[in-house]
């Protein structure tokens, strides 16, 4: 059995799961159940001015039969005050010393204040800080949460007022809702950050009810915007963690968040960059027993895999990741449709026909049967037909071997500019 | 006609002119698709441009440049 315990900025943890602040860390009864149930750490629901919240404030995107494909919150940190919350850390702390627990903290931009919070929670005991500089709704209202998280001198500033005072690692969770995370993740890195971690939640109003014309969740027929969260979002998080990881400014571990709901997302986070990964609405929707199934899929992928330690997946995508301008233009892959398969739904060939390149044909074969067959000189291997498929192995993306060498587009343009040069050289001459 | 006809005229058109000794002196690209001048010094020839339109040629021809090769053999197509 492969080691999964992780070092996180020299945070330990059992593992590399750890709850993301929210509902499910709201207090030390939950809390204690999750590390029972095999959580490697919580990062507490975030403590600060207890706050009021509205009564209705989830709702959910239910997508092609799939409930709770995207989850939208209009909650605000916790509302209860700091001492009971503290109380109950220290208490779990106590029960759990090799778990982790990590203190969410969200202040006003005030160097008094963030020094005052950081001293308290520090004293019972906690394992790391994670300032929320996130949150999208109702703190950002109050100048805190995502308001201060989008302004990137906010953040450096505000990160090294925690670390004047701050003897555990500090964490800096970053919010989606900015054009280039990297820019907030370098000046949280400047700041003297010990890592980062996203994403919080992006910016949402989950639907409107076409009968009644209220917004989905509404408090007594008013809504206000929300955060989205879930399944939905894991693209655009795992993006922007792929975006920071790369970034060699940010040279700080990161903590992946955002749609993880199964191992194998867990891997692919970690994949690209990510020491550990919290989870937030898979728990809100499965319960804290989830992680049983995560740590056994993860056990054997390790093992299957020949690796150690958990830690050796850390990054192996990264350099994988890189920009347009230098992928292989001469690449080439085509569609072959395997009629053992393929089921005749013509789904490729309508996507092909409306949406791409018009190379999928429907044929009759020697038999009299229906084909459909793939033009491969005319298919520019765009995958949609493989992605409308709904029949398993009935299309394949074939990689072609054109006989060109690769070339990049950025290439491609020192060729051009290097040939015009010349050119032009030649012609004064 | 198919998109690969419409390319293979086009790399046609552009090896038949390296296969003659012309080369490529100049790539100009715009909204129109790519302007590319041949020119051969023996036998001197006067200067040729040919417009590609398709992509694959625009590709076809800054490859051979960047590979440094000599057109391939025509890709074996399923028609
Ligand atoms: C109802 C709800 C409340 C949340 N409250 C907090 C919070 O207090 N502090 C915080 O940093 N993030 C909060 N989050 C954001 C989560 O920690 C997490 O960043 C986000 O939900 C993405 O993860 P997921 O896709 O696994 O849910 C909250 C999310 C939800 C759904």
């Amino acid at each position: 059995m492969a080691d999964l315990s992780i070092d996180f900025a020299g945070i330990k943890s059992p593992n590399p799961f750890w709850l993301a602040s929210a509902p499910p860390t709201n207090t030390g009864y939950q809390v204690q159940r999750a590390f029972e149930a095999g959580w490697g750490g919580a990062v507490w629901k975030t403590l600060g001015e207890p706050v009021i919240n509205t009564s209705s404030r989830f709702a959910a995107v239910h997508f092609g039969g799939q409930r709770v494909a995207g989850f939208n919150n209009i909650e605000l940190i916790t509302d209860r005050p700091l001492e009971v919350n503290l109380k109950e850390i220290y208490e779990t702390k106590k029960r759990f010393p090799n778990n982790t627990i990590i203190a969410s903290l969200m202040v006003e931009p005030k160097q008094e204040k963030w020094h005052e919070i950081v001293k308290r929670v520090e004293a019972v005991g906690v394992d790391g800080l994670e300032l929320n500089f996130g949150c999208p709704h109702g703190m950002a209202e109050r100048g805190m949460g995502a308001a201060s998280g989008q302004q990137p001198d906010l953040v450096q500033a505000q990160t090294t007022w925690v670390k004047e005072v701050a003897t555990t690692p500090v964490i800096v969770k970053l919010t989606p809702n900015i054009t280039d995370i990297t820019v907030v993740a370098r000046h949280a890195v400047k700041g003297g950050a010990d890592a980062i971690s996203l994403i919080n939640t992006i910016n949402s109003l989950a639907g409107v009810d076409i009968h009644s014309w209220n917004t989905i969740p509404n408090v007594g027929g008013q809504g206000a915007h929300g955060g989205y969260c879930g399944p939905a979002v894991k693209p655009i998080a795992l993006s922007m963690v792929a975006e920071c990881a790369r970034d060699r400014a940010v040279d700080v571990p990161i903590s992946g968040i955002g749609g993880i709901s199964t191992w194998q997302d867990v891997v692919e986070f970690m994949l690209m960059g990510s020491t550990g990964i919290q989870v937030c609405t898979a728990v809100m929707h499965h319960g804290f027993r989830i992680v049983e199934e995560m740590i056994d899929g993860l056990n054997n992928y390790l093992d299957e895999k020949g690796l150690a330690s958990v830690m050796e997946l850390i990054g192996k995508s990264v350099p994988k990741y890189s920009n347009w301008g230098d992928l292989d233009l001469n690449y080439k892959v085509v569609a072959r449709i395997n009629e053992d398969n393929c089921i005749n739904c013509n789904k490729c060939h309508i996507a092909c026909e409306d949406a791409s390149h018009q190379c999928i044909d429907m044929l009759t074969n020697a038999e009299g049967k229906a084909i459909l067959q793939v033009r491969e000189e005319d298919c520019v291997g765009c995958n949609l037909c493989s992605i409308v498929c709904p029949a398993d192995g009935a299309i394949d993306m074939v990689a072609l071997d054109s006989g060109a060498a690769p070339m990049t587009w950025n290439q491609r343009n020192q060729v051009i500019s290097g040939l015009n040069g010349s050119y032009s050289e030649v012609e004064v001459g | 006609m198919s998109a690969f006809d419409e390319f293979d005229q086009e790399r046609q058109a552009i090896d038949s002119l390296l296969l003659q000794g012309y080369t490529v002196t100049g790539i100009f690209e715009d909204l129109d698709g790519a302007k590319v001048r041949f020119i051969r010094r023996e036998p001197a020839g006067e200067p040729i441009e040919l417009l590609l339109l398709t992509a694959d040629a625009r590709k076809h021809v800054t490859t051979l440049i960047f590979g440094g090769s000599k057109p391939a053999a025509p890709i074996e197509t399923h028609t």
